[in-house]
């Protein structure tokens, strides 16, 4: 067990599905040999299959204490790279139609804003996803090499290029499928929640550059956090599956605004625009609490009353969103 | 919990194997491997058509299969029976060829990136696949000159006999390894030379290894691909002797 634990809560009510995080982490972190299939952040279109394609159904996670098998994805899940063959059409005259090549079948977003039906009414949410950093860390488990651990004094997950060989047991045993394989370098990666930054005191570049604001960080044992308001005190932001037991310290406000148009003054829970029983899916059981504390804050603030909640779910500033406390996870050496 | 689980599981397969020796970890070696002599250099023989090694005697070596190290892999029945093991001394160095059966040759051609730094460049090397294995082999002696009827423990070695392991890999090249014990293998950032090729369903690897006196355990493994094998998951002989 760390002795602090960064934490990130993201607002699905507010993501705009913009993909500024993802590009933010790609040109900090993945812009290298071997990493162009990489998303150390990615934002998938929910319902739909997510990167890799159906990751939330192939395996891995605990149970009873033990390591649950999996395969690893491959490249078909993750969608094969494809060129545009301008060269004929621009530069040897052929006036074939510009086609991509190899025909591309799945790809990272392949099936972006398509979402799924509620009775005869389209609906579908944003989740952005970066490794969750877990408490109980699958990987770390399955590594023979011993080549991830878990930063004592801030609960970061990493993998160490030294020690990794490239064996792939924590691809198989991550339930969320956030770790890839270079093949170039011939080892594993990961998101390593910015922890550079937050050394200087800059918090994670997926949150820096999000224009909806919807990301809070900070040590989720910090009580001034805002991770540790949200996930602690208001107990309004929950993580993903949490049946697959490893503790994920990324947590979700679910979303649930705005209700139908019909239902104007009505419940959410009782028509809900998102079907609940998909929530449920994601997040558990307790997302259907998670909902009515929070609808009756939104209830509290429309009567002209204060929410404290709310506020801090607007996130004004960047002191509202993020606690960033290097001199207190530092390490004495 | 679960280490222990597995490290009892390979004893019992491994004592089934062998027997063991005093001290426990110390195990007692197997047959004898023949020693011919070569006239040329060492790099000749990395090279040298099978006409050229057939000169040297060679020795079938079995080859056992480990038991699932870890819960959740997959199974896999044993595919691969016997390795064959020939040696010979070249110009103060010793040169080892193991040739083994093989019905798919699982390797590739990874791309080498350029030179220049990836940020500097549009275009960077892609990840063609991230679920493939390559076929492999290896070489492993005790890093102390030992002789004598006990080596160190087949798994690795152990903290007090430490073991060199010259490992091939048919995608990513040579690169001599040290380990004492299981779980301590780690790559020293050195090569060596050794060469290796698949033909009409066969591996023939050749590996130069320092000139090591007759009587020196060594032992084999090698990594079939297909069968996602690599770390440990894997096929492996006991410890056999130099004549």
């Amino acid at each position: 067990m760390s002795k602090h634990q960064y934490a990130m809560v993201m607002d699905l009510n507010k993501c705009l599905g913009c993909q500024t995080c993802t590009i933010a982490c790609k040109k900090l972190w993945t812009d290298r040999d071997g990493t162009g299939y990489m998303y150390w952040n990615n934002v998938e279109t929910r319902p739909g299959l997510g990167y890799p394609r159906q990751w939330d159904r192939i395996g891995g996670g605990w149970r009873d204490g033990q390591l649950q098998p999996s395969p690893l994805p491959t490249m078909d899940d993750y969608g094969h790279a494809w060129e545009y063959d301008y060269e004929q059409r621009l530069f040897e005259g052929k006036r074939k139609p510009v086609m991509p090549s190899p025909t591309p079948e799945s790809g990272v977003n392949w099936d972006e804003d398509v979402g799924g039906m509620n009775a005869d009414e389209n609906y579908f949410f944003y989740l952005p996803r970066i490794c969750n950093h877990c408490t109980y860390p699958a990987c770390l488990e399955a590594c023979p090499r011993k080549a991830i651990y878990k930063r004592e004094e801030d609960g970061i997950v990493v993998i160490d290029q030294d020690r990794c060989q490239g064996f792939r047991y924590c691809i198989k045993a991550c339930p969320y499928k956030k770790i890839y394989f270079n093949e170039v370098t011939g080892k594993s990666e990961k998101c390593i929640f910015c922890y550079p930054r937050l050394e200087k005191g800059e918090v994670n570049a997926c949150a820096a550059q999000c224009p909806g604001r919807l990301r809070f960080v900070g040590l989720l044992d910090d009580p001034e956090s805002p991770v540790h308001r949200l996930v602690l005190v208001h107990k309004i932001a929950l993580p993903l599956f949490p049946e697959k037991g490893t503790q994920p310290n990324v947590f979700y406000v679910p979303p649930f605004n705005p209700p139908k148009r019909e239902n104007y003054g009505r419940s959410i829970l009782e028509d809900p625009r998102l079907p609940l029983d998909y929530l449920v899916y994601l997040f558990g059981e307790e997302v259907k609490d998670v909902i009515i504390r929070l609808e009756a804050e939104l209830k509290t603030a429309q009567s002209g009353g204060r929410s404290e909640l709310l506020q801090l779910l607007i996130g004004r500033d960047a002191e509202t969103r993020y606690r960033i406390r290097p001199q207190l996870v530092q390490i004495q050496l | 919990m679960r280490i222990r689980r597995c490290a009892i599981l390979i004893l019992i397969a491994l004592s089934s194997a062998f027997s063991l020796g005093q001290g426990g970890a110390k195990q007692s070696a197997g047959q004898s491997i023949p020693v011919g002599t070569f006239a040329g250099k060492a790099e000749e023989l990395l090279t040298a058509a099978p006409v050229k090694w057939s000169q040297f005697s060679a020795r079938r070596v079995a080859l056992n299969r480990t038991p699932p190290l870890f819960d959740t892999d997959e199974p896999s029945a044993p595919e691969l029976s016997l390795v064959e093991v020939r040696a010979a001394r070249a110009a103060g160095r010793l040169v080892v060829q193991l040739s083994w059966r093989d019905a798919t040759n699982d390797t590739a051609v990874l791309a080498k990136p350029p030179d220049t730094p990836p940020e500097t460049r549009f275009r960077k090397v892609p990840t063609e696949a991230d679920d493939r294995f390559f076929d492999a082999a290896a070489v492993m002696y005790p890093s102390k000159h030992q002789t004598g009827p006990a080596a160190p423990s087949l798994q690795m070695g152990d903290a007090a006999d430490p073991v060199e392991i010259y490992y091939w890999n048919s995608a990513r090249g040579a690169m001599l390894m040290q380990a004492q014990g299981r779980g301590t293998t780690r790559r020293t950032g050195q090569g060596f030379p050794a060469s290796g090729g698949y033909d009409r369903g066969q591996w023939t690897v050749t590996f130069e290894l320092p000139d090591l006196p007759a009587g020196t355990p060594l032992a084999f493994a090698v990594w079939n691909g297909s069968q996602k094998d690599r770390d440990g998951r894997k096929y492996f002989s006991v410890w056999q002797v130099l004549e």
